[in-house]
């Protein structure tokens, strides 16, 4: 177990080391522009006032001083203040954070109850000459048509019929769960729809390359059931590079909510930080990627550790 | 295994028709951006050609928008710019990760681990999201819009040529050259490049493919192209603002918009078939 630990060790630290990288790269990038925070605040105030704001924000210390605070700041759960509002930033996420987890694990879960079944079955059944150019052409459209065309396209066909599901009104979740359901189905299915693409092809693609090892010959030579070898053999096997993608995945959705959540008007995450962007509230947008970037680094090194979880020797070879 | 029958005229591609296709459809695509102020679909920039969010008629094949524009007219108009907002910021990035991938696959190690480390950084990132700092940063237009799409598709790029380059100078030829005094400009430009140059290719061609999906989505979010110019992903904003009551001018932008990506990548696909035929054919 010794290797595993360390190497999971590694991947921590290596973690930290990037979300550190990513930490710089933000504030060093919304630094950048001299002055941009007084010039959202008060665009044409006289001197005095600007520097007693900077003064008041700590914009007058060295820029090194300044990323520590924030740094510090941050660790604690503190992200400061919006520029517009004046409500503390991390109050707001944490509103609005539940609405897009719930969003994009809905998303997740249609992709991979779709992708995995269609994908393993066109793999099993790839030496018929239709089944590949179908999967290859479903995939590709899945992959290909963005997210905000299927939004639109379902926003247009359920708010001319409703068919159960509600449209631009949003039941939080512990109110009522199936009102919360019918607002929640179709932006998360539209999100999905990438996802379903991805796991088919990598499912599809993980299936074929299993089926064509020495052990699958073995197993069917020993007499084993067909559905037993899928089941043991196949399925088992094609887990990783899945979990891989649905890992890329989840870091695409957190960028895709932005979209749906404006299309479908779904009070989340992106919907709030895309109107940051919009009135150019920094606090927001620094916090908003921040945290984003920190969920998606969490994201990969658990999917690392799940990887050495499932195949030991990925850990002993330190191998990425 | 039997000898293909020979063929007298030979299509790019050979049996793959669905690259084929998407090619032919490509290459229509562009050609109907480039010559739309030829056509006589009427002038995209028009206010008041006709009349307002008009149904599709025989004067206007796709309607018209909320200020009587021809919406074929602005639709052609719209994806030669997401075309070529993309293929411009994707030439970018395709040519500074080229040149970073093979530089850091090829000199110091401490050279490589820098590049790689922010490589895998700027990785890290989600597209939109990046796309979404990049804007917050330098303001909304195409500059940001081709700035995100270059920060999102290089790291890719530079991982692509690194991996390739690693491969490919640990052989003979590459040591021989070495050995016979070769300078490390010439062997970077005359022994890597054109041993990376197919990767590069299919990778340029993906590429293309995510930058439209990221001009698009900027596009749409109202960060990307600005009035009065138009990208397909601007109109589909402004054609979901009338969803209701004219469907037609999100349905058109939406529909070209998914076929250009869609062809995109299956001319990629085809691509990378003929570059790596190992790889992208594994049953075979």
């Amino acid at each position: 177990m010794s290797t595993v630990a360390r190497y999971a060790l590694v991947r921590i630290a290596s973690a930290c080391l990037t979300l550190f990288g990513v930490a710089v790269l933000i504030f060093g990038a919304i630094h950048a522009l001299p002055g941009s925070f007084e010039d959202v605040l008060v665009p044409q105030a006289p001197q005095e006032l600007r520097d007693q704001i900077a003064a008041r924000y700590g914009l007058d210390r060295p820029l090194v001083e300044q990323f520590g605070m924030w740094l510090g700041r941050a660790i604690q759960g503190d992200l400061g203040v919006s520029l517009i509002t004046q409500q503390p930033v991390a109050a707001e996420f944490a509103r609005r954070l539940p609405v897009t987890v719930e969003i994009a694990g809905l998303a997740t879960a249609i992709a991979l109850l779709v992708g995995v079944p269609l994908g393993v079955l066109s793999g099993l059944t790839g030496h018929r000459r239709l089944v590949p150019a179908t999967s290859r052409l479903v995939g590709g459209f899945a992959m290909s048509v963005p997210d905000f065309v299927v939004g639109a396209v379902l926003l247009y066909v359920f708010s001319r019929y409703s068919l159960w599901f509600t449209i631009g009104e949003w039941t939080p979740l512990a109110d009522d769960p199936i009102a919360n359901l019918r607002g929640a189905l179709l932006p998360a299915f539209a999100l999905s729809l990438l996802g379903i693409g991805l796991v088919l092809a990598t499912a599809r693609h993980a299936t074929i390359s299993v089926l064509g090892q020495d052990f699958i010959m073995a197993a069917v030579a020993r007499g084993k059931r067909p559905g037993t070898v899928v089941r043991q053999h196949v399925l088992r096997n094609a887990g990783i590079p899945v979990i891989t993608i649905v890992a890329i995945y989840s870091g695409y959705l957190l960028g895709g909510t932005i979209i749906v959540e404006m299309l479908f008007s779904v009070p989340g995450i992106g919907r709030y930080l895309i109107f940051g962007v919009l009135n150019r509230d920094y606090t927001v947008v620094q916090a908003g990627v921040m945290l984003a970037a920190t969920f998606f680094i969490l994201l990969n090194t658990l999917a690392d550790a799940l990887y050495a979880a499932l195949d030991p020797r990925l850990a002993g070879s330190q191998g990425r | 295994m039997t000898q293909p029958p020979r063929r007298y005229l030979r299509l790019p591609f050979g049996n793959d028709r669905l690259s084929l296709v998407a090619t032919i459809v490509l290459v229509l695509l562009v050609l109907a951006g480039l010559l739309a102020p030829l056509l006589p679909i009427g002038d995209p920039e028009a206010i008041g050609a006709g009349p307002r969010l008009s149904p599709p008629t025989g004067d206007f094949p796709l309607g018209t928008d909320n200020l009587g524009r021809p919406m074929l007219a602005r639709i052609f108009e719209g994806i030669l710019l997401t075309f070529v907002v993309s293929t411009i910021a994707v030439l970018i990035a395709s040519v500074v990760g080229a040149i970073l991938g093979m530089i850091a696959a090829y000199t110091h190690r401490a050279l490589d681990e820098t590049v790689s480390r922010i490589a895998d950084m700027l990785f890290s990132f989600p597209p939109v999201l990046l796309g979404l700092l990049v804007t917050a940063i330098l303001s909304p237009g195409i500059h940001s819009a081709v700035a995100a799409i270059v920060l999102i598709t290089l790291p890719a790029m530079v991982r692509v040529v690194r991996a390739a380059t690693l491969d490919i100078a640990r052989r003979d030829f590459v040591i021989v050259a070495e050995v016979a005094g070769a300078s490390f400009g010439r062997r970077l430009f005359l022994h890597l490049l054109p041993n990376t140059a197919g990767v590069v290719a299919v990778q340029t061609a993906y590429s293309i493919s995510l930058g439209m999906l990221i001009e698009s989505a900027l596009s749409f979010l109202g960060l990307g192209v600005q009035p009065p110019s138009a990208s397909l992903g601007s109109l589909l904003r402004e054609g979901a603002l009338y969803l209701d009551i004219a469907p037609w001018l999100a349905f058109g932008p939406g529909a070209l918009l998914a076929a250009a990506i869609l062809s995109v990548n299956l001319f990629g696909d085809g691509l990378r078939a003929i570059v790596d035929p190992l790889e992208a054919r594994p049953l075979r």
